[in-house]
C-alpha cells in the first residue's frame, strides 16, 4: 500500500509541476504580462498615422509601462486614426495637456505610445482626450534627417561642396554619409546623372572642420556589411594643395555590384588585384573563364 | 464410477458441447465434436500435442468462438452470449494457465485480491481474509509479498491457482498444469486439485499429458485426435479398450495413427530419385 | 508485372494497419468510460509515463535551451539584434522545438516501455486471464496507458519548454550577456498567448501524445506473443510514432499557425 502511495504522491507531484511550467510560461513568457487586469481608464488620442502601432500595444511615461493600446480605429470620414488608450488607475495624475508620441522601441522593435508630461493642473480622466500628439515618423523620413544636409554637420560649422564623377553609384542615395578613414565627414547631397559624359555626378557636402582634404584625393563608392547601405569613401592623397568648394575629385572608384564581386571571385579564384579595376565593368577583362 | 454410459442427464453435465466444428487457418481443428464434463467431477482431455485441447478451453471460456455447434456451460450457449454475459459468467469459471499469467505489476496478494478488487467493493478487512484463505490453502500464505519474479514455477502456479479459486467458482479449468514441475511440486498440484475437487465440489478439467497424475486424479478421460473424441472413459481402463489411438498413446508407440511423419511429398522424388526406380 | 503487385500489397497492407489502428481507437475510446472505475491504474501509468520521463525531458530541455540561445545570439549578433534572442528562443521553442522534440523523446522513452510492457503481458497470457477474470483489458490495460500518454505530453512539454528558455536565458543573459531586461521584455513582447502557448504547445502535444499513445499500445496489443515480435513492435513504436509526428507536426502546423 506505501508503494502506491508513493505512486500518487509522484503522480501528484508530476501533474502539480507540470501545471505549474503551462502557468509560469503562458503568463511570464507572453504577452499576458502585458495586458492589463487592474482597474483601469480610457483615454483616446487622435494620429494622423500610427505605422506599425498594434494593439495591445505598451503605453510607457518615461520608459515605464502605464497601460496599453487598447483599440485602434479609424475615424469615420477622415484620414484620422482614432486610438484608445487603456491607462492603470494607479497612475491616474497624468497632466491633461500631456502629448502622445508613436516611438519605436529600438530600430526593429514594435511601436509603442509614449507620453510626455505637460504642466497642466488638470488630470487625465476616464474618457478624456488627449489633444496633443506626434504621429510616427516614417524612418526614411528619420534617416535622412539624421544624415541629410540638414544633419548635425551642417550645424556646427557649415559645409563645403565638392564633386566627384563615377561610372556607376550602385544605390548611392542622397543623405549616404561620406567617410574618411571611417570616420563620417559629411553627406551626399545629389547624384545626378551627366547627360555629356554618360555617366554619375555626385555632389558632396563635406564638413567645414574636414578642410584639410588634399586634391588628389580618390572617391569611393564602398558598401558597410554585405546587405548594409553604401557610401562615399575619401582616400586621402599627397597633394600639398586641400580640397575647396567646387572642386571636382578626378580619381574615383565606382560601386562594386555583388554580381561582379562573385562574378570576379568565381573566375580568378583570388579577389586581390582588383583595387585597380575602376568602374563597373571589370567582369569582362576576364573573358571566358568558365569552367 | 457408475457413469461411464455416454448419454448423461442434462444436469448431470455441466458443460455440454454439441457438434462443434472450428477451422483455423484451413485446419479442421474440431469436427462435429460431442462432449460432456460431468458436474462434480475432475475431467481430464487428452490427445496428441496440437488437437486444440487449450482451444477446446478457450471454447468452453468463450476466448474462441467455433464456427458450428454449440457450447452449453451451466445451461447458457457460450457463443451467443454478449460480452456482459459473457464476463458474468466467466467470474463464476476459475482459468490455470500454461505460464501461470500472474500479474508482473502486483505482489501475490494483490494479484489474488486482484479480481476482488475488480468485481467486488468489499472491505479491505474482508479481502485480506479471503485472500489469506486462500493463500494458506495453496500453502503460499508466508509468500503474501513476493513478486511473481521472485517465485519458482510451482509456486507461480500455486499462486494462479489462489486466484483461480478466490470466487469459489462452479468449475476450474487447468491448461497443462504439470508442465515443468518437479516431482514434489507436481504432486502439490496433484493434491490441490483433488482437495479443491472433494472439499468444494468444484467441476474441474484437466489438459493434460501425464498419464500417471491423471489416473491418480481424474474421474474421467477424453481422448481427442483428429477433431473427434476417439476415446472415452475410466482413466484406469481406458488404456485397454484396444482402439489403435489409444494403444499409440497410451503405449507411447512413436507411429501410429498419428504418423511419424509429416505428410510430405514421395521421398525418393523429394531426394531426386525418379518415382519407382529405387 | 509481380513488383507492382507487391507495391500494391504494401499500399493496401499499410492502409490495412491505418484502419485497424483507427478501430482500435474506437474500442479505446468505448471503453474509457468504462475505465474510469481504474483510476487509480491511470494514476499508476501517469507516474510511469510521465514522472519518469521528467528527468530526460527536463535534461534535453535544458540542452537545447542552452544551444539555442548560443547559436542564436551568434547569428542574431551578425544583424545586431541580439536582443532578440529571448523572443526568438521562446517562439522557436513553443512552436516547433518544444513539442516535437517532446514527442520524439517520450515515444523513445514511454512510447516503447509501453508497447513492451502489453506485449510481454500477451506473451505471458496476463492479457488473457484478465479476460478469463472478466476484466476488459481494453478498459484496464489499454486505456488508462492511452490516457495517461495523453495527459502526460503536455505537461512534459511545459517543463521541457520551462527547462528550454531557463537553458536560452542562462547561456545568452549569464554567459553572453545580453540584457537580461531585455531578453525577457522581448519574449514578453512578441509571444502571444493564444498562438504560440495554446495553439503551438498545447494543442500540438496533445495530438503528438494521442498518436504516440495510440501507436504504443495499438504495437503492443497486436504484437505477436513472442519475445521476437515484441522487440519488433517496439522498433515499429519509435519508427512509426517519429514519423507521424513529424508528418503531423507540418499539417498542425499548417491549421493552427
Amino acid at each position: 500500500m506505501s508503494q502506491r502511495k508513493s505512486y500518487a504522491v509522484g503522480t501528484g507531484l508530476f501533474i502539480v509541476l507540470g501545471f505549474a511550467a503551462l502557468a509560469y510560461l503562458a503568463t511570464q513568457t507572453t504577452s499576458v504580462v502585458n495586458s492589463h487586469q487592474g482597474a483601469s481608464y480610457t483615454v483616446d488620442a487622435q494620429f494622423s498615422d500610427i505605422g506599425q502601432l498594434k494593439e495591445r500595444a505598451p503605453v510607457k511615461v518615461a520608459g515605464v509601462r502605464v497601460g496599453q493600446v487598447q483599440s485602434i480605429t479609424l475615424d469615420p470620414g477622415k484620414a484620422v486614426a482614432d486610438v484608445t488608450l487603456l491607462i492603470d488607475k494607479k497612475f491616474s495624475q497624468i497632466p491633461a495637456n500631456s502629448v502622445a508620441t508613436i516611438y519605436t522601441s529600438g530600430l526593429l522593435g514594435d511601436q509603442y505610445v509614449g507620453l510626455q508630461y505637460g504642466n497642466a493642473k488638470a488630470y487625465l480622466a476616464n474618457g478624456s482626450h488627449v489633444g496633443l500628439t506626434k504621429s510616427t515618423q516614417p524612418l526614411e523620413e528619420m534617416l535622412s534627417k539624421f544624415l541629410g544636409s540638414n544633419g548635425a554637420a551642417d550645424a556646427i560649422g557649415g559645409t563645403y561642396k565638392v564633386t566627384a564623377h563615377f561610372t556607376n553609384v550602385g544605390a548611392l542615395t542622397v543623405g549616404a554619409p561620406v567617410k574618411m578613414a571611417g570616420v563620417a565627414i559629411g553627406s551626399v547631397s545629389d547624384v545626378k546623372a551627366d547627360p555629356v559624359k554618360l555617366d554619375a555626378t555626385v555632389t558632396m557636402s563635406i564638413n567645414k572642420q574636414y578642410n584639410q582634404i588634399p586634391d588628389d584625393s580618390a572617391a569611393a563608392i564602398f558598401t558597410s556589411g554585405l546587405i548594409g547601405t553604401q557610401y562615399v569613401a575619401i582616400q586621402p592623397g599627397g597633394s600639398p594643395n586641400s580640397l575647396k568648394e567646387g572642386d571636382q575629385l578626378v580619381l574615383t572608384q565606382s560601386a562594386v555590384q555583388l554580381e561582379d564581386l562573385i562574378g570576379k571571385f568565381l573566375v580568378s579564384g583570388s579577389p586581390s588585384g582588383n583595387n585597380n579595376n575602376a568602374g563597373g565593368n571589370g567582369s569582362s577583362n576576364q573573358p571566358a573563364g568558365k569552367h | 464410477m457408475t457413469d461411464t454410459v455416454q448419454a448423461q442427464p442434462d444436469d448431470r453435465a455441466l458443460v455440454r458441447i454439441r457438434g462443434l466444428t472450428t477451422v483455423l487457418n484451413g485446419k479442421t481443428v474440431f469436427d462435429k465434436l460431442d462432449l460432456d464434463i460431468p458436474r462434480g467431477k475432475v475431467t481430464a482431455i487428452m490427445g496428441p500435442s496440437g488437437t486444440g485441447k487449450t482451444t477446446l478451453l478457450k471454447h468452453i471460456t468463450g476466448q474462441m468462438r467455433g464456427d458450428a455447434g454449440q457450447v452449453m456451460v451451466a445451461g447458457k450457449n457460450v457463443p451467443e452470449l454478449s460480452r456482459e454475459a459473457l464476463f458474468e459468467l466467466r467470474e463464476r469459471i476459475g482459468y490455470l494457465f500454461q505460464n501461470s499469467a500472474l500479474l508482473t505489476d502486483f505482489d501475490v496478494f494483490e494479484n489474488v485480491a486482484f479480481p476482488l478488487r475488480q468485481h467486488t467493493k468489499l472491505p479491505e478487512v474482508l479481502i485480506r481474509n479471503i485472500v489469506l484463505t486462500k493463500l494458506q490453502a495453496v500453502g503460499l500464505r508466508g509468500a503474501a509479498s513476493l513478486l511473481p519474479s521472485e517465485l519458482s514455477g510451482g509456486m507461480a502456479r500455486r499462486v494462479a491457482l489462489a486466484r483461480a479459486i478466490v470466487f469459489d467458482p462452479m468449475l476450474i479449468l487447468y491448461d497443462e498444469p504439470f508442465v515443468g514441475l518437479d516431482p514434489i511440486a507436481l504432486n502439490q498440484v496433484l493434491k490441490l486439485i483433488r482437495t479443491l475437487n472433494e472439499t468444494l465440489g468444484i467441476t474441474s478439467v484437466l489438459v493434460a499429458h501425464e498419464l500417471e497424475a491423471i489416473k491418480q486424479v481424474a474421474d474421467r478421460v477424453y481422448l481427442i485426435a483428429n477433431g473427434k473424441v476417439v476415446a472415452q472413459g475410466d482413466p484406469k481402463t481406458i488404456a485397454n479398450d484396444g482402439s489403435p489411438w489409444t494403444r499409440q498413446f497410451f503405449g507411447g508407440e512413436a507411429d501410429g495413427p498419428v504418423p511419424f511423419q509429416y505428410p510430405a511429398d514421395d521421398y525418393g522424388q523429394a531426394l531426386g530419385f525418379r518415382q519407382g526406380a529405387a | 508485372m509481380s513488383a507492382q503487385l507487391g507495391r500494391e500489397n504494401i499500399l493496401i497492407g499499410s492502409l490495412a494497419q491505418i484502419g485497424r489502428c483507427g478501430l482500435f481507437l474506437l474500442r479505446i475510446l468505448t471503453a474509457i468510460p468504462l475505465s474510469m472505475r481504474y483510476a487509480r491504474e491511470t494514476v499508476r501509468q501517469l507516474w510511469f509515463v510521465g514522472a519518469m520521463s521528467l528527468t530526460i525531458i527536463m535534461t534535453c530541455g535544458l540542452f537545447v535551451g542552452m544551444v539555442l540561445g548560443l547559436q542564436l545570439y551568434h547569428v542574431l549578433a551578425i544583424f545586431g539584434g541580439t536582443s532578440a534572442t529571448g523572443s526568438v528562443v521562446a517562439l522557436a521553442v513553443y512552436r516547433e522545438l518544444g513539442p516535437v522534440v517532446t514527442a520524439l523523446l517520450f515515444a523513445g522513452r514511454a512510447g516503447t516501455s509501453i508497447t513492451a510492457e502489453i506485449g510481454l503481458m500477451r506473451a505471458t497470457d496476463q492479457i488473457a486471464a484478465m479476460e478469463m477474470m472478466a476484466v476488459d483489458p481494453i478498459a484496464y490495460v489499454i486505456a488508462p496507458r492511452f490516457l495517461a500518454g495523453l495527459v502526460a505530453m503536455p505537461l512534459l512539454c511545459c517543463v521541457f519548454c520551462g527547462l528550454s528558455i531557463f537553458g536560452g536565458h542562462l547561456v545568452a543573459v549569464d554567459w553572453l550577456g545580453v540584457d537580461n531586461g531585455t531578453f525577457w521584455s522581448n519574449m514578453t513582447a512578441n509571444v502571444n498567448v493564444w498562438n504560440d502557448v495554446v495553439n503551438g504547445l498545447i494543442w500540438k502535444s496533445l495530438v503528438f501524445g494521442a498518436v504516440i499513445s495510440l501507436i504504443a499500445v495499438f504495437q503492443g496489443y497486436t504484437t505477436p506473443p513472442t519475445s521476437e515480435g515484441v522487440a519488433y513492435a517496439t522498433t515499429r513504436t519509435v519508427v512509426t510514432s517519429s514519423i507521424a509526428i513529424l508528418a503531423l507536426d507540418f499539417v498542425l502546423t499548417a491549421f493552427l499557425m
